[in-house]
C-alpha cells in the first residue's frame, strides 16, 4: 500500500498542471451531478489500498495533506543524514506552497464552481470492521477520505497559506539551530500541517480524531522543542494532557454518534439526523432523543480542550515556551481553531440540542472576559498575545453559540491573519533583543533602524485586534459576532460581556504597542545575550548554564549600553509585509459576495449553515419561523437594529480602549519602565495582583486535582505493595510453613521444578483417568 | 508439507537449543539467530499459505496419535487469530536474540538454549489443537522464563523468579482443574476420552449452568493471573523489573498474551453463557485495573516498573474489549494483543538499551537523554506515543475498538453483535438486558485510562528523554573518555555532561560497581544506538506505523473467527435468556459465508471430531 502511494506521488509530480486540469473537470462533473445537499461520492477505485489512477479528479486533493507528510518524511531523512543547511526549510516552503496552490484549486472547484456542494474524495480504507448480515449488517468504517465543502476550503486556505508564510519566517527565525534541531523543527512543522489537513478535510469523525490528536502531538513536540529547558518540557506535557481530557470527551462523542447513527461519516450522520432536524424545525423537540442531544455536549468538551476554553484553557499560555513561529501557526492561527471547526462541522447536531449551544455561548463569553482580564495584567508580550488568543477564541465560540456561525467563521479567518502577524512581530522582537519579552524593558522599538516593517506590522495587527473602526478586518468580524449576540433575544447578556471584553481587548493590545513600539528608544536585552558569540541565539539549552554562571546576568547589564539589536532579515520582513497587506485585504472579503461577505457565504454553503431554527430557541417558547433569521425575531439594541447599532457602539468601545492605553501608557512617558498605569497598580489593591497571577487558576487546579491525584496514586502504590501483594505473600508463607518437612525438595534448582511439574501433570492425568475408569 | 510447518516451528527451536547446549562454544548467538530466523521464514510461509477467506477454520491441521486409548494426540492447527500470535512470537524471537548480544556475557550457552526452548513452547501454545499439548506447552513456558529471570536478572532476581513461577503455576493448576473437568464431561457425553479442543468446545455446550460458572471461575483464575488482571498482577512488576531485557520483551510481548489467548480460546468457548453473565463484573475488574495500574505507573521512579505496571492498565483494555463479546470489542481485543506486544516490547528494548549503558533504571538518575542519544530518543517518543494510543499508530485502533465494543454492548443479543441496534433510539425493552450489558459508563470510565496513560508515559518521556541531561555517577568522566573514541561524532555534545555527574544521587557503592562494568560495556556500545540496536527496533516501528495507518487487513483477517465467537456466545446465551425471561422461541440458524452452519440444537459439525475416538 505504501509502495502504491510512493509510486503514485511521483507520477503526479511530473504533471501536476495537467492533473489540475483533469481534477477541475472531474470535480465540475461531480458537482453538477450532485444534488445540492448530497455529497458527490467519487470513489470508483475504493477497494483495498484503493488509490485510483491519476486523473481521478478529486483524488488530487489528497495531495494537500500528503505533500506535507512527504515533507515530514524527508525532513526526518535529512535529520538522519545530519544535513547542516537550510534545505529542510526551503523544501517545506516549496511543499506547503504547492499544497496552498492545490487548496486554491480545490477552493475554485468546490466553492466557486461547485457552489459548495460537498465532494467526497476517497483515498484508502483505514479501519473497517463488519458484522451481522442481511438487514442487520453493520460496519464500522473510517476511511482516509476527504469531505470537501466550503467550510473545509475556508479553513484549508489559511492553514496552508499561513503555513507557507510561517515556514518562510521560521527559515530565518530558527537559523541558529541549523544542523541541530532544524530538521526536527521542520519535520514536526510538516507533520502538523498534515494532521491539521486530516482534521479539517476528513470525511468522518475518526479521521478528524486522528488529525485532532496528531496536531496535539505536533504541538507537544514543538512546545517542547527546547527540550533541555524544564519549563518547556513541563508546558508540553501540560498541553498534551489537558488536551487529552478534552479528547476523551470527543472520543466518547464520536462513539455515541457511531452507536446511535451507525456511521462515522458526516454525510451519513447528517442524513440520519434529517428527521430530527425536521422535528426540531417544527418545534416537536420531544421527538429528539436525549442521546442525540448529548452527542454535541460531548463533542464540545473536545472543542474546549483544543481551543483553550474554560475550564481547559490553562495549557495555551504555557505553550508559549515553544519557538515563536510555532506559537503563531499552531497556538494562534490554526490548531486552536480546530474546536471552532468541530462545532461548525457538527453544527446540525448542535442545533438539535437545547443545551449545547447556550453552553458554547456562555463558555465562550466567559472565557473571553476572563482571558482579557488576565491579559491586561501580564508583562510578557507573548503571554499577552496568548491570552488574547484565548479571548478571541471565546468570541468565536460565542458567535457559534448565539447562532451567527457566519460571523464566527469570518472571525476565525481574520483572526488567523492578524494574530499570526502579531506573534511573528513579537517573535521578531524576541529574536532581535536576545529573548527580551518584558514590556517594561522595551520601548520605542519602532524607531530603531531596521525595525520599521516589524513596527508597521505590529501596528496593523494591534489595530485589527483592538477592532479599530472601519479600516480593520478585525472590526468587521468582531462586529458580526457582537451584532449577532445582541440580535438574539436569548443572548443579550452574552452581547454585553463581549462588548466589555472588546474594550478591554483594545486597551491591553495598545498597552503593548504604546510601550514596546512607541515612546522613547530604550531597551534592555534578554538573557540570551551571551549566545551571540558562539552558536547563534540559542533560545535553547542554555538555561541551566545561564543560571549556573552568575556572571552572565551582570554581563548582560554591562553590555546593554552597547547592545545592538539584531534587525530582522529579508525573510521575516517579507512575511510580515505580506501578512500586513493581507490583513487589510481581508476587509475586502466583507464586501464581496452576499450581504454579510464572502466568509459568511462560505459558512452558509456548508454544514455550519444556520437555517433559522435552533432547539434552544424553540424551547424558549418561540414558534417556528420567529427565530433569529426572521426579521421579526430580531432583538433590538435600545430600539435600534442590533447589527447597525453595534457597528457604531463597538467602534466607540474600541476607540475608548485605545485612548485609555494611550493615556496610561504613552502620554508623557519618558522611560521604558514608567507609565501612568504603573502608578495605578497599587491603588487597585490585590485585584491587579490576582490578575497578574492569572486568578490563581493553575494553583487551584493543582490543589484540587493534581495533588489529590498524586496522593491517591501513592496510596494505591502503597496498597499494591502492602495489601494486594502482602496478601499473596501471606498465602505463599502458608505452604512454606507447612512444607518445612519437605524442605529438601525446595532446592531452588530448576531441573527439580521442571521434573516435578511434568510429574505433577502426569499424576493429575493419571488420577483423572483412574477416576473415570473405575 | 504445509502440515509439517507447525511441528517444525516447535521442533526447530528445540533442536537448536540442543545444538547450543551441547555444541561448540562461541556459536551460541549465530545458531540461535539462525534458528529464530528460520522460524520466521516458516511463519512467513504459513502466512502466505494460509487461506484467509476461511480464516475462522482451523488450517494446517495435523495430528499424531500419542496414546490413542486415552484420546491423547499431538494435534496442531491454527485459525487466523492463532496464526497472527504465532507471527508476533516469531517476530520477537530474533529481536530477543539480537538484544542479548552484548547484554549477556556470562553463561551464554544456557541463556540461548533456554531462550530457544521458550520460543518452542510459545509456538506450541498457539498451535495446539489438543488440550494436553496446549497445557504442557503453556506450563512449560514457565521453566525457561524462570531460568532467564533467576540466572540473568538483576539484584532481586531469585525472589522475582520464584514468585513468578509459584504465582502463575498456582493459577494454572486451578485452570487445569477446570479444563480437566470439561474433558471429563466430554468423556461422559461421548463415552470416550478426547482432548481435541474442537470436540471439547462442542461438549461444553451441554454443561449445566452452574457447572459453567465453576468452569469459568477456574479458567479465569489461571488465565487472569497470566494476563494479569487486577488484583492478581503483583508478580508482574517484580518479574519485569528483574528480568533481563529479552525476558521482559517476551514476557510482555507473548507470555501475557497466553493469558488473554487462553481466555479467548478456552474461557469463552467453554463457558460462553457464564462469561456473558459475568461480563459486567469482569469488565469492572478490568476498569479498576486500567485506572489503578495507570495511576501507580505515574508515581514510579523505576522506569521498567512503570512500563510493567502499564501492562496491567493496557491489558485491562484488552479484556474489557473481550468482555464486550461483540465483533467490535473482540476485534479490538485481539488487535490489542498484537499491538501491546509490539509497542510494550519495544519500550522494554529501549529501556534495556539504557540499562546496558548506565546500569540504572532509576528515573532520578537519568534525564534529558535526548541530548546524548537522539536516535534512541526518537524511538522512545515514537513508541511511547504508540502506547499512549495516538491515532495513526497501532495502539489507537485496538483501544478505540475495545472501547466502542464496550460502549455498544447493551445486552441486546442479535446478529452476532450485541447491541448493533441504534443505541438510545428507544425501541422495545430488551429481554435480559442485564446479560453482558456494559454500555457507555463502562466505556467512559475506562476511557479515563486514556488520560492516565498520557500522564504516566509523558511523565516518563519528560523525565528520561527531555529536560537537562542527568547521568548516573561514574558516567560523567570515565564513560566519556572511552566513548569519544567509540563515537567521535558525539564528542562535541558530551561537553555538557561532566557538570551533571555530581548532581546524580547514586550511592557511592553503586557508583563504583557500575564504573567497573561501564568500561567494559562502553568499549562495545557507542553513546547512541548502534546499527544492531536500530535494526532490532526498526521492524517494530514499521509495524506500529503500518498497523496504525492500515489495520484493515488484520481486522479483516480476524473478522471470521471473531464473528464466529460472537455468534457462538449468542447461541449459548439466547436459550438461557429465553428460559429466564420469555418462552423459548425459534433458534436462529446462522449461515455466514465461510463459517459453519449452526444446527438448531446448538452443535456444530466439525472436521476435528474424528480425532481421539
Amino acid at each position: 500500500m505504501v509502495a502504491d502511494m510512493l509510486a503514485w506521488v511521483p507520477s503526479f509530480a511530473g504533471s501536476v498542471a495537467a492533473m489540475a486540469q483533469h481534477g477541475a473537470e472531474a470535480v465540475r462533473g461531480a458537482a453538477q451531478e450532485a444534488a445540492s445537499h448530497g455529497p458527490a461520492v467519487e470513489a470508483a477505485g475504493a477497494g483495498v489500498g484503493g488509490i485510483a489512477l491519476p486523473g481521478m479528479g478529486s483524488k488530487l486533493y489528497g495531495l494537500i495533506p500528503l505533500l506535507p507528510l512527504l515533507g515530514c518524511a524527508v525532513c526526518g531523512l535529512l535529520a538522519a543524514l545530519k544535513v547542516k543547511s537550510k534545505l529542510p526549510a526551503w523544501m517545506t516552503v516549496v511543499l506547503l506552497g504547492a499544497s496552498f496552490i492545490l487548496t486554491a484549486v480545490m477552493f475554485n472547484d468546490v466553492s466557486v464552481k461547485g457552489h459548495g456542494a460537498p465532494v467526497v474524495s476517497h483515498l484508502f480504507e483505514w479501519i473497517r470492521v463488519h458484522w451481522g448480515m442481511g438487514e442487520r449488517a453493520t460496519s464500522l468504517v473510517a476511511n482516509f477520505a476527504f469531505y470537501i465543502d466550503s467550510l473545509t476550503c475556508l479553513w484549508m486556505l489559511f492553514v496552508t497559506g499561513l503555513g507557507t508564510l510561517i515556514a518562510l519566517y521560521a527559515s530565518e527565525y530558527m537559523s541558529h539551530d541549523v544542523g541541530a534541531g532544524y530538521c526536527r523543527f521542520f519535520a514536526a512543522f510538516n507533520l502538523f500541517v498534515f494532521s491539521m489537513a486530516c482534521l479539517v478535510m476528513g470525511d468522518n469523525l475518526l479521521l478528524l480524531y486522528l488529525g485532532w490528536e496528531g496536531v496535539g502531538l505536533c504541538s507537544y513536540l514543538l512546545i517542547g522543542y527546547f527540550y533541555k529547558k524544564p519549563s518547556a518540557v513541563a508546558a508540553a506535557k501540560k498541553a498534551f494532557i489537558v488536551n487529552r481530557i478534552g479528547d476523551l470527551g470527543l472520543a466518547l462523542g464520536v462513539m455515541l454518534a457511531f452507536v446511535h447513527f451507525g456511521s462515522l461519516e458526516y454525510s451519513v450522520i447528517f442524513e440520519k439526523a434529517g428527521p430530527y432536524i425536521a422535528a426540531m424545525k417544527a418545534g416537536r423537540l420531544e421527538e429528539i432523543p436525549a442521546i442525540v442531544q448529548l452527542i454535541p455536549v460531548l463533542l464540545m468538551v473536545g472543542a474546549f480542550g483544543k481551543s483553550a476554553q474554560l475550564p481547559l484553557y490553562v495549557w495555551l499560555p504555557d505553550a508559549m515556551e515553544g519557538p515563536t513561529p510555532v506559537s503563531a501557526l499552531i497556538h494562534a492561527a490554526t490548531m486552536v481553531t480546530a474546536g471552532v471547526y468541530l462545532v461548525a462541522r457538527a453544527y446540525p447536531l448542535f442545533l438539535l440540542s437545547e443545551i449545547a449551544l447556550p453552553i458554547v455561548a456562555w463558555t465562550g463569553a466567559l472565557t473571553a472576559l476572563l482571558a482579557a482580564t488576565i491579559g491586561m495584567a501580564q508583562f510578557d508580550i507573548k503571554r499577552i498575545m496568548a491570552y488574547s488568543t484565548v479571548s478571541q477564541l471565546g468570541y468565536m465560540f460565542a458567535g457559534l453559540g448565539v447562532l451567527t456561525s457566519a460571523g464566527a467563521g469570518f472571525h476565525v479567518f481574520t483572526h488567523a491573519f492578524f494574530k499570526a502577524m502579531l506573534f511573528l512581530s513579537c517573535g521578531a522582537v524576541m529574536h532581535g533583543f536576545a529573548g527580551q519579552l518584558d514590556l517594561r524593558k522595551l520601548s520605542g522599538v519602532g524607531k530603531v533602524p531596521g525595525w520599521r516593517i516589524v513596527s508597521m506590522a505590529m501596528l496593523v495587527g494591534c489595530l485589527n485586534l483592538a477592532g479599530f473602526p472601519v479600516i480593520t478586518a478585525g472590526y468587521w468580524s468582531k462586529d458580526m459576532i457582537l451584532g449577532g449576540a445582541f440580535a438574539n433575544p436569548h443572548m443579550q447578556a452574552i452581547g454585553w460581556i463581549l462588548l466589555v471584553t472588546a474594550g478591554l481587548t483594545a486597551y491591553y493590545t495598545f498597552r503593548v504597542y504604546f510601550r514596546v513600539f512607541a515612546g522613547p528608544v530604550e531597551y534592555e536585552p534578554g538573557d540570551e545575550l551571551h549566545a551571540h558569540g558562539d552558536d547563534g541565539h540559542g533560545h535553547d539549552g542554555h538555561a541551566p548554564e545561564g543560571r549556573a554562571t552568575t556572571g552572565h546576568a551582570s554581563e548582560g547589564h554591562a553590555t546593554s549600553e552597547h547592545f545592538h539589536p539584531h534587525a530582522p532579515g529579508w525573510a521575516i520582513n517579507t512575511v510580515l509585509a505580506v501578512l500586513a497587506v493581507s490583513a487589510f485585504a481581508v476587509i475586502g472579503l466583507r464586501f464581496i459576495g452576499g450581504h454579510e461577505g464572502w466568509a459568511a457565504d462560505m459558512v452558509e454553503q456548508s454544514t455550519a449553515r444556520y437555517e433559522g431554527a435552533a432547539a434552544y430557541e424553540m424551547a424558549g417558547g418561540h414558534a417556528a419561523g420567529s427565530g433569529h433569521a426572521g426579521a421579526s425575531g430580531h432583538a433590538l439594541f435600545f430600539g435600534f437594529d442590533a447589527h447597525k447599532a453595534m457597528m457604531v457602539v463597538s467602534g466607540i468601545v474600541g476607540l475608548i480602549g485605545i485612548a485609555a492605553a494611550f493615556y496610561l501608557h504613552y502620554a508623557g512617558r519618558t522611560t521604558a519602565a514608567r507609565a501612568k498605569a504603573d502608578a495605578l497598580l497599587p491603588a487597585m489593591g490585590p485585584v491587579a495582583g490576582w490578575a497578574q497571577h492569572k486568578w490563581y487558576v493553575d494553583e487551584l487546579y493543582d490543589f484540587l486535582i493534581v495533588k489529590p491525584l498524586w496522593v491517591l496514586s501513592n496510596i494505591f502504590h502503597l496498597i499494591d505493595k502492602l495489601l494486594v501483594d502482602g496478601l499473596v505473600n501471606v498465602l505463599g508463607w502458608i505452604p512454606r510453613a507447612m512444607g518445612g518437612v519437605l524442605r529438601p525438595s525446595q532446592s531452588g534448582l530448576l531441573h527439580n521444578y521442571a521434573v516435578g511439574m511434568a510429574g505433577g501433570i502426569a499424576l493429575l492425568l493419571l488420577i483423572v483417568v483412574l477416576v473415570t475408569r473405575s | 508439507m504445509n502440515e509439517l510447518y507447525l511441528f517444525l516451528l516447535m521442533v526447530i527451536p528445540l533442536a537448536a537449543a540442543g545444538v547450543v547446549a551441547l555444541g561448540p562454544a562461541g556459536r551460541e548467538k549465530s545458531v540461535s539467530m539462525a534458528a529464530m530466523l528460520l522460524c520466521g521464514v516458516i511463519t512467513l510461509l504459513l502466512l502466505l499459505a494460509f487461506d484467509w477467506t476461511r480464516a475462522a477454520t482451523m488450517q494446517f491441521e495435523a495430528s499424531v496419535a500419542w496414546l490413542p486409548r486415552l484420546g491423547l494426540s499431538l494435534s496442531v492447527g491454527v485459525d487466523s487469530v492463532a496464526l497472527l500470535l504465532i507471527a508476533l512470537t516469531a517476530l520477537l524471537g530474533p529481536i530477543c536474540v539480537a538484544c542479548s548480544y552484548t547484554a549477556i556475557t556470562e553463561r551464554v550457552r544456557t541463556y540461548y538454549a533456554w531462550l530457544l526452548v521458550l520460543q518452542s513452547a510459545m509456538f506450541g501454545v498457539f498451535a495446539a489443537r489438543d488440550l494436553v499439548l496446549f497445557y504442557i506447552a503453556f506450563e512449560f513456558t514457565l521453566v525457561p522464563m524462570y531460568v532467564l529471570i533467576a540466572l540473568y536478572g538483576s539484584t532481586n532476581r531469585k525472589k522475582a523468579a520464584t514468585k513468578f513461577f509459584l504465582y502463575t503455576f498456582t493459577g494454572s493448576m486451578i485452570a487445569l482443574a477446570g479444563l480437566v473437568y470439561v474433558a471429563w464431561h466430554a468423556a461422559e457425553m461421548r463415552k470416550g476420552w478426547s482432548f481435541d479442543i474442537a470436540t471439547l468446545e462442542l461438549a461444553a455446550r451441554t454443561l449445566p449452568a452452574s457447572a459453567q460458572g465453576w468452569v469459568l471461575a477456574a479458567l479465569l483464575a489461571g488465565f487472569a493471573v497470566k494476563v494479569p488482571l487486577f488484583p492478581l498482577h503483583t508478580w508482574l512488576p517484580l518479574a519485569h523489573t528483574e528480568a533481563p531485557t529479552a525476558g521482559s520483551v517476551i514476557l510482555a510481548g507473548v507470555l501475557l498474551k497466553l493469558g488473554t489467548y487462553g481466555i479467548y480460546r478456552f474461557a469463552i468457548p467453554f463457558a460462553p453463557a457464564a462469561f456473558a453473565e459475568y461480563a459486567p463484573a469482569i469488565s469492572a475488574v478490568c476498569i479498576v485495573g486500567i485506572l489503578y495500574g495507570g495511576l501507580i505507573c505515574w508515581v514510579q521512579t523505576d522506569v521498567k516498573k512503570l512500563v510493567a505496571y502499564s501492562s496491567v492498565a493496557h491489558l485491562g483494555f484488552c479484556i474489557l474489549g473481550m468482555a464486550a463479546l461483540n465483533t467490535a470489542g473482540l476485534s479490538g481485543s485481539i488487535m490489542y494483543m498484537i499491538n501491546h506486544g509490539l509497542s510494550t516490547g519495544a519500550l522494554f528494548l529501549l529501556i534495556g538499551m539504557i540499562y546496558e549503558r548506565y546500569h540504572t533504571r532509576n528515573m532520578k538518575e537519568l534525564g534529558g537523554l535526548a541530548a546524548k542519544m537522539p536516535v534512541w530518543a526518537t524511538f522512545m517518543v515514537f513508541f511511547a506515543m504508540a502506547s499512549v494510543g495516538l491515532p495513526g499508530l497501532n495502539g489507537f485502533v485496538s483501544e478505540f475498538l475495545c472501547l466502542i465494543g464496550a460502549f455498544q454492548a447493551d445486552g441486546r443479543w442479535g446478529a452476532g453483535s450485541m447491541g448493533s441496534g441504534l443505541w438510545g433510539s428507544g425501541g422495545a425493552a430488551v429481554p435480559g438486558a442485564t446479560w453482558g450489558s456494559l454500555g457507555p459508563w463502562y466505556a467512559g470510565v475506562a476511557g479515563v485510562g486514556m488520560i492516565v496513560a498520557a500522564m504516566y508515559l509523558l511523565y516518563m518521556v519528560g523525565r528520561v528523554v527531555f529536560g537537562p541531561l542527568v547521568e548516573p555517577a561514574g558516567h560523567g568522566h570515565e564513560a566519556h573518555g572511552s566513548e569519544s573514541h567509540a563515537a567521535p561524532g558525539h564528542g562535541s555534545e558530551s561537553h555538557a555532561a561532566p557538570g551533571h555527574g555530581s548532581e546524580s544521587r547514586a550511592t557511592t557503592g553503586h557508583g563504583s560497581e557500575s564504573r567497573a562494568t561501564t568500561e567494559r560495556v562502553h568499549g562495545v556500545l557507542p553513546a547512541d544506538l548502534n546499527l544492531r540496536e536500530i535494526l532490532t527496533l526498526a521492524p517494530l516501528a514499521v509495524l506500529c506505523l503500518g498497523l496504525g495507518v492500515y489495520p484493515t487487513p488484520v481486522l479483516e483477517a480476524i473478522n471470521g473467527p471473531v464473528q464466529k465467537t460472537a455468534y457462538m456466545v449468542e447461541d449459548a446465551v439466547k436459550p438461557r435468556l429465553a428460559g429466564e425471561r420469555a418462552p423459548a422461541g425459534v433458534r436462529p440458524v446462522f449461515d455466514l459465508g465461510g463459517h459453519e452452519a449452526t444446527n438448531p440444537d446448538g452443535t456444530k459439525p466439525k472436521e476435528g471430531e474424528v480425532i481421539g475416538q
